[in-house]
């Protein structure tokens, strides 16, 4: 690290005063433009309620935003969670809480309270919160056999290649490749674990966090130790305390025991949607606005302070240990994917089912009436909208799988509203470092509040998006372009 | 290094980009600052993918496209939107491309801009209107990294509103600015600009 992270420094001084972000950024040895930029960047360093994330959740607002926000004492639902079960902030005079079915959960210790749903899986269903009964259940041998040199990093580097891994946080992209490329790279050289899923109807790696943190960290240990990494950041979404504490005691575990063999750090992140896209990610670790930066280069290339740097997906890493413990073939035999499940079906949660599994069939499993449901938002934010119930769930089809998000909606939805809450989500989210994002995505919000189906100027719409620096924007478009086939298709 | 621009052979030296090979509008980009690839009025298609012009080295062998439909109906529309949201008035370049490509902002719904921020006169030599401001952050660069390394601009806000700023949202008088006029100079809109050009 070359300079300490104004982001830690300004957290450490919270609620801030000009003379704390003067001081923040003397000690971060930035000019104090830079800081000012960072506080009138991030929600909460501006003041703004805290534990608000989602301004506007596309499932709340289908059932009914204003009530909800009503009941929720004017905050918002936080995560998107709403597509599982309504959920409030409650604020009162020993803290905040989380309302949850009926009771009240302190906000720091609220975790998602459901076991992985049923079926063939290789994530054991109950959590694993001790180092004990993680290897009870045969964890830690590939961090092991590594340690013990019975096992190599190209060993490791290889296994991933044939298992074909592509990364789950959304883009599918060759993890091998990235991995390959930082191996190859010169030290310093870090690895990030990006932990900042903050999107309507994902809630898969916050369970993975909050339920298996030895699996995500023999994960992330195993792709550090396999490129070579000197450090590994845990960038962890600022809601998930539980999982940020859940993480440090299982990262103090490992320590005690001798099996820590990279330094690891939990880092906590800037709080918006835009912070898991990987260079903002590594910009406001770097005490910057969670800008997109211009690539090439990559972060692989040329990532955190300028070092190769591998950026890898929660549930990508932590497949790494199910990989080596499977080996890649009997692993790419059940490719197991966890599709975050919710909105109308009778059990919302989360569920790995194999790649390939039908739309369809993967809504069965989750209670859904297949005959009930009007359509399906693929994927969350960065989604679209399909009643394609054959769909096989895979990579690289002809629908985008996102980060496995489904969102089931029954027949007295109007998808109009929930496209609302979509496109005002992905409004309120841009960044606004590029011209077609934060522009396109305001005149979105006009169009669809006035259900504009002139199908040339969404085309015009879709093809100014698609200009967009970072994904957010080139994607921005999906859903609204998606519903109007679907409409097409009725 | 050869490459092909629109179908034409073109020939250049290592290390050009493509924006001097390849003749389209540009906003963001200034040579004497570090902006670069945010407008996108630059953009490019290369082998098939969007690449922005002031950003993107020329390579042996590549296929730039400079004007292809898609593209054209990419500027089009951000000139509308830029029309839409901002006081363009004094940014008489971008005015011309509006004309060169067609753009009828009135197509769009209205949308809640930038146009009614008032102008702030916190100095004796210039305003900043930022009505009239795209948000290209050359001023931001030319003070800092860029040029001055004064840092006496940041940026404020996300999304629509984000545009530049003080440190401490201080008026200008009470922040590192010597004001040398370099943010003046680069503007492209208009934003920025000298009092003594303004009728009393």
């Amino acid at each position: 690290m070359e300079n300490p992270s104004l982001l830690p420094l300004l957290d450490a001084r919270l609620p801030l005063t000009e003379e704390k972000v003067a001081e923040a950024a003397r000690l971060a040895r930035v000019p104090l433009a830079q800081a000012w930029g960072v506080v009138r960047y991030y929600p909460r360093y501006r003041g703004l309620p805290q534990g608000r994330l989602l301004v506007d959740d596309p499932v709340a607002r289908a059932r009914g935003f204003a009530r909800l926000r009503e009941a929720a004492d004017g905050s918002y639902p936080p995560l998107g969670l709403e597509a599982l079960s309504p959920i409030y902030l409650r604020f009162n005079p020993e803290g905040r809480f989380v309302e949850w079915q009926g009771s009240l959960v302190p906000f720091r210790d609220f975790r998602l309270p459901f076991s992985l749903g049923h079926g063939k899986r290789l994530i054991p269903p109950e959590p694993i919160l001790s180092l004990a009964q993680y290897r009870a259940l045969g964890g830690l041998q590939a961090l092991l056999a590594l340690l013990q040199g019975r096992a190599s990093p190209e060993g490791v580097l290889r296994a991933v290649e044939e298992a074909g891994l592509l990364g789950r946080g959304g883009a599918a992209f060759p993890a091998h490749v990235k991995m390959r490329t930082v191996a190859q790279g010169a030290s310093p050289k870090y690895l990030v674990v990006n932990a900042d899923e903050s999107e309507p109807g994902n809630f898969k790696d916050r369970f993975l966090l909050e339920h298996h943190p030895f699996l995500v960290l023999e994960g992330a240990l195993l792709a550090a130790l396999a490129v070579g990494a000197d450090k590994v950041f845990l960038y962890v979404r600022e809601e998930f305390e539980a999982a940020q504490e859940g993480l440090q005691r299982a990262l103090s575990e490992l320590e005690e025991a001798g099996l820590l063999p990279v330094p690891t750090e939990v880092f906590r992140s800037g709080g918006l949607y835009i912070c898991g896209e990987e260079t903002a990610l590594l910009e406001s670790m770097e005490g910057k606005r969670a800008e997109p930066r211009l690539k090439p280069p990559f972060p692989g290339e040329k990532g955190l302070w300028g070092r190769p740097t591998l950026v890898q997906n929660v549930e990508t890493l932590a497949n790494l240990p199910l990989i080596l413990r499977e080996g890649p073939d009997a692993w790419r035999a059940l490719e197991p994917k966890l599709f975050s499940i919710s909105g109308d079906v009778a059990h919302p949660g989360l569920y790995e089912l194999p790649l390939g599994t039908p739309l369809g069939e993967a809504l069965r499993r989750a209670g859904g009436e297949l005959g009930e449901v009007q359509a399906v938002l693929l994927g969350g934010a960065a989604g679209v909208f399909t009643r394609d119930l054959a769909f096989p769930l895979r990579f690289k089809e002809r629908l985008p799988l996102g980060a496995g998000a489904l969102v089931a909606f029954g027949r007295d939805v109007d998808l109009w509203e929930v496209l609302l809450g979509l496109v005002h989500f992905l409004k309120e989210e841009s960044c606004g470092k590029c011209f077609p994002c934060p522009l396109g995505t305001a005149v979105q919000v006009e169009m669809v509040k006035r259900r504009e189906r002139n199908r040339a100027l969404v085309q015009d719409l879709a093809e100014t998006l698609k200009g967009s620096l970072c994904g957010l924007g080139q994607s921005a478009y999906w859903a609204y372009q998606s519903l109007l086939e679907v409409e097409g298709a009725a | 290094m050869r490459l092909r621009v629109d179908g034409k052979e073109v020939e250049v030296q290592e290390g050009a980009l493509l924006l001097q090979v390849a003749p389209v509008p540009t906003l963001c980009h200034h040579p004497h600052t570090e902006t670069k690839g945010l407008c996108r009025l630059c953009l490019v298609e290369v082998n098939g993918r969007l690449h922005p012009a002031c950003a993107t080295l020329a390579q042996e062998g590549m296929e730039v496209k400079t004007e292809t439909e898609a593209l054209r109906r990419l500027r089009k529309t951000l000139l509308e939107w830029l029309a839409l949201t901002t006081d363009l008035s004094q940014a008489p370049e971008l005015l011309s491309l509006m004309e060169r490509y067609g753009a009828e902002p009135a197509r769009w719904p209205e949308v809640a801009g930038r146009k009614e921020r008032e102008a702030l006169k916190d100095n004796p030599f210039f305003l900043r209107d930022y009505a009239k401001c795209v948000n290209c952050r050359r001023c931001v660069d030319a003070c800092g990294d860029g040029i001055m390394g004064v840092y006496a601009l940041t940026l404020e806000d996300r999304g629509l509103l984000a545009h530049p700023t003080t440190p401490l949202g201080r008026p200008l008088p009470e922040t590192p600015c010597v004001f040398c006029g370099n943010c003046v100079q680069v503007c492209p809109t208009g934003a920025l600009r000298p009092l003594t050009l303004e009728v009393a």
